[in-house]
C-alpha cells in the first residue's frame, strides 16, 4: 500500500474510477496481447520500431495536465513524435513489461528507493549518449541511468492552535512530546521515515549514510505510540492536516503548499526536509529507445523543465531552470539554494545496498 | 469419434464453448503461470513457501485476513437479513425503496465510501459531535481503529448480502408462513422452522461472496483501520510494487487461493456447496 508514489499528486489507490476511465483499448490490447500472445511479442516489437510515438507513464491527473502543457506537447511540435500517456506510474508494470517484451509505456518517473532497484533489477537502460550526454547537463544530473528531473521536499508541518510559535522547528521537536504534546502522523513509507528518525534522533545529516537501522527503529518505537495514523496518498496527507485529524505530520511540499494557498491555520518549516527526487527512466529493451531518450534529454532542459516544476511546486534539478521562475515562486521550492542547503537530498547510490532490508524490516514494524 | 465430436458440436454444450475458451485464456493459463513463477523464482524449488511459512509475520497477516473476513461477513448477514426480508416479504413501495436505497449505494466507488467514512467517523464528524454534546469528553477516537475498518468493511459489502438474500426470499412462498401460523406455531417457531431454512441457500450464497470479495480488500483498512490490520492482499501488492519479488508474491497469492479452497472444501463437506447454486 505504501505506494511508491513519487509525484507530489497521486490518485489515492490504483482503482480509483479515474484510473479506471483511463484503461483506454490499448491498454487493455495489451494485457489481452500479454495473456494470449505470449509467443508472439516479437511482431509487435518489430511493428513499433519506425513509429514516430512514444508511450510516458505519467500518474494522471493535475501532474499529467501540466506535463502536457510544459512537456508533451513543445515536444511533439519540435521533433513530431507524438506522446500517448500510461497512468498510473506503476513500478511493477515496469518490471513485467521487461520479462515479457510487451511495452505499454517507454519512459516512466522513479523515486529515488526505486531507482535504485530498477537499475539493480536491471529494468531501465543506460543512456543512450548521442542523444543525451551526461557531460552536458549538469554534475550530478545522470544518477544509475536515471536522469535527475525534479525534486520534492518531506517537510514538516503543523497546526498553529496547537503548537503557537515557535512552534516546531525540526524533526527532534516532532519527536518530543513531552514538550509538545499531540498527534503524529507520517508517511508509511520506509525510505523517508528512517532519514527522518535518524535526524531526530540527532545524526548529523551528513552522517546519515549508511543508515544505522537499529537506531533508527529505536527511535521509532519511541514515537510509535504517537502517531495516529500512517498516511499512504498524498491528497490523504492534505486532508489530515486541514480536518485536525493530527496535529503534526510530516508530508511533501507539493501537497502542503495547496493548504498554504488555501490559508489553512498551519506552518510549514522547511528545516531538515528530506528531499526525494524524480528520474526519468528508459524501459530497458523498448523498440522506441531512440524516441524515450530524445524525450528525456528535453523534459531535464531549463526551460520546460522550469515550466513544469511550478506548476506542481516540484524544485528543478537543473540548476539552470531557475532563470525561468520568478523569485518569489523559486522560494517556495525545495531546490531553491536557500531552502536545499538545509535539506537532506536523498541519494539513491547510497541508500540501494540497505532497500531491501529496510523495507521489509519496516513493514514488519509497522504491523507489531 | 468424430461423430460424437460433432454430436456435442450441435449440442447445448456448444453454448459453453465461449465462456470456457474465454475463462481458459484470461483465467486458467495466468493462474497456471502463476503457481509456475511460485516455484521458479527466483529459483528453482519450494524457497518462496518456507519463507512465507517461517516468516511468523506473514502468516499472522494471513490468520487476520481470514479473521477479518469472517467478522465482516457475520456483521453484514446479521445487519443485511432484516432488510432483505422487509423487502422480501412486505414488498410494494417500501421495499423497492430499500432496494433502491441499497443499489445506490451499490454504485458508488468503494473509495468514495471509504473517503466518506473519514469523514463521518473523523474528529470533526457527527458522530464524535454527537458524543460530546452527550458528555463524553473528550470523545473516543473512532478512526483509524480496526472497529471503523470492520464498519466500514461491513457497510461496502452489505448490498451484495442484501441483493443475494433477497434474490432468494423472495421466491419463497408466503402461504407457507401462513400455513404454519394456520397449524398453530408461534411466528419465532413459524420463522425458525419454515422460514430460515428456505433462506438457507441465499445465507450460503450471500456469505461466500462476501467472504471472498473481502478477503481481496485492503484500502479500506490502510485508510480508516489501525496500522495492525493489515490483510495479505496488500502484503501482495507491497511485495511486487516495492520488493518486485514476483516469486514470493505469487507464493503468497497461491497459499491464500488453497486456504480459500481448502475452507470450501471444508465448508461443502458440512453444508454442501450445491446450496450455492439450487
Amino acid at each position: 500500500m505504501t505506494k511508491s508514489d513519487i509525484g507530489g499528486i497521486s490518485s489515492p489507490e490504483q482503482a480509483a474510477p479515474t484510473t479506471a476511465g483511463k484503461v483506454s483499448r490499448r491498454s487493455f490490447l495489451a494485457t489481452a496481447a500479454a495473456g494470449a500472445a505470449l509467443s508472439m511479442p516479437a511482431v509487435r516489437r518489430a511493428a513499433a520500431a519506425d513509429e514516430k510515438v512514444l508511450y510516458v507513464n505519467t500518474w494522471g491527473g493535475a501532474w499529467e495536465e501540466a506535463a502536457k502543457e510544459a512537456l508533451f506537447t513543445p515536444f511533439t511540435r519540435d521533433t513530431g513524435i507524438e506522446i500517448r500517456t500510461v497512468a498510473p506510474v506503476s513500478f511493477a508494470k515496469l518490471a513485467a513489461q521487461v520479462r515479457t517484451g510487451v511495452y505499454e509505456f517507454d519512459v516512466t518517473t522513479l523515486g529515488v528507493a526505486e531507482l535504485g532497484r530498477a537499475n539493480q533489477a536491471k529494468l531501465i537502460a543506460a543512456p543512450d549518449k548521442a542523444i543525451l550526454d551526461p557531460a552536458k547537463l549538469w554534475p550530478g544530473a545522470v544518477v544509475l541511468d536515471g536522469v535527475a528531473s525534479h525534486a520534492f521536499g518531506n517537510v514538516l508541518a503543523y497546526r498553529n492552535e496547537k503548537f503557537p510559535a515557535p512552534g516546531l522547528q525540526s524533526w527532534a521537536d516532532f519527536w518530543d512530546v513531552q514538550k509538545f504534546p499531540g498527534s503524529r502522523c507520517l508517511q508509511r513509507y520506509a525510505g523517508r521515515v528512517i532519514p527522518i528518525a535518524l535526524l531526530a534522533d540527532g545524526v548529523a545529516p551528513d552522517k546519515l549514510f549508511p543508515l544505522d537501522l537499529d537506531r533508527a527503529f529505536k527511535a521509532l518505537d519511541r514515537i510509535k505510540p504517537h502517531i495516529r495514523v500512517w498516511w499512504s496518498q498524498g491528497p490523504q496527507s492534505q486532508q489530515l492536516l486541514r480536518d485536525g485529524e493530527v496535529d503534526a505530520i510530516g508530508m511533501w511540499n507539493t501537497q502542503v503548499q495547496r493548504l498554504v494557498e488555501a490559508k489553512a491555520p498551519i506552518t510549514v518549516s522547511w528545516n531538515q526536509a528530506v528531499v526525494d527526487v524524480a528520474y526519468w527512466a528508459v524501459a530497458r529493451g523498448t523498440p522506441r529507445a531512440e524516441n524515450a531518450w530524445r524525450f528525456v534529454n528535453y523534459a531535464v532542459q531549463p526551460e520546460p523543465l522550469a515550466q513544469f516544476a511550478v506548476k506542481n511546486d516540484y524544485g528543478p534539478m537543473n540548476p539552470e531552470a531557475f532563470k525561468y521562475i520568478p523569485e518569489d515562486k523559486a522560494k517556495q521550492l525545495p531546490t531553491w539554494p536557500a531552502n536545499f542547503k538545509n535539506s537532506i537530498v536523498l541519494d539513491p547510490a547510497k541508500m540501494l545496498p540497505q532497500i531491501d532490508e529496510f523495507s521489509k524490516r519496516f513493514d514488519q514494524w509497522i504491523a507489531s | 469419434m468424430g461423430s460424437s465430436v460433432s454430436r456435442l458440436l450441435r449440442g447445448p454444450a456448444v453454448l459453453y464453448l465461449p465462456a470456457a475458451l474465454f475463462l481458459l485464456v484470461f483465467f486458467l493459463v495466468p493462474l497456471f503461470n502463476v503457481a509456475w513463477m511460485s516455484f521458479t523464482e527466483p529459483d528453482t524449488g519450494v524457497g518462496n513457501y518456507i519463507a512465507f511459512f517461517s516468516s511468523s509475520f506473514d502468516v499472522g497477516v494471513l490468520l487476520n485476513t481470514f479473521k477479518t473476513a469472517a467478522i465482516v461477513t457475520l456483521t453484514s448477514l446479521i445487519f443485511a437479513y432484516p432488510v432483505a426480508y422487509v423487502a422480501a416479504r412486505y414488498g410494494g413501495a417500501f421495499g423497492s425503496f430499500l432496494l433502491i436505497v441499497v443499489t445506490l449505494s451499490f454504485w458508488t466507488s468503494f473509495l468514495v465510501r471509504t473517503y466518506a467514512w473519514m469523514v463521518i467517523l473523523g474528529v470533526k464528524g457527527p458522530i464524535t459531535a454527537a458524543l460530546v454534546m452527550l458528555g463524553w469528553s473528550p470523545p473516543p477516537q473512532i478512526l483509524f481503529t480496526t472497529f471503523a475498518s470492520t464498519f466500514a468493511m461491513t457497510h461496502l459489502l452489505m448490498p451484495f448480502m442484501i441483493l443475494t438474500l433477497y434474490a432468494v426470499m423472495r421466491r419463497i412462498d408466503a402461504t407457507y408462513m401462513r400455513a404454519a401460523a394456520g397449524l398453530g406455531a408461534k411466528p419465532l417457531k413459524a420463522f425458525t422452522s419454515i422460514y430460515l431454512p428456505l433462506s438457507l441457500p441465499g445465507i450460503a450464497n450471500g456469505s461466500v461472496l462476501v467472504f471472498i470479495t473481502c478477503l481481496g480488500f485492503y484500502v479500506t483498512p490502510v485508510l480508516l483501520g489501525s496500522p495492525r490490520d493489515k490483510m495479505i492482499a496488500g502484503r501482495i501488492g507491497d511485495e511486487i510494487e516495492q520488493m518486485l519479488n514476483f516469486g514470493g508474491a505469487s507464493a503468497m497469492a497461491m497459499v491464500l487461493l488453497v486456504a480459500t479452497l481448502g475452507l470450501f472444501a471444508l465448508y461443502s463437506r458440512f453444508f454442501g456447496l450445491d446450496k450455492l447454486w439450487k
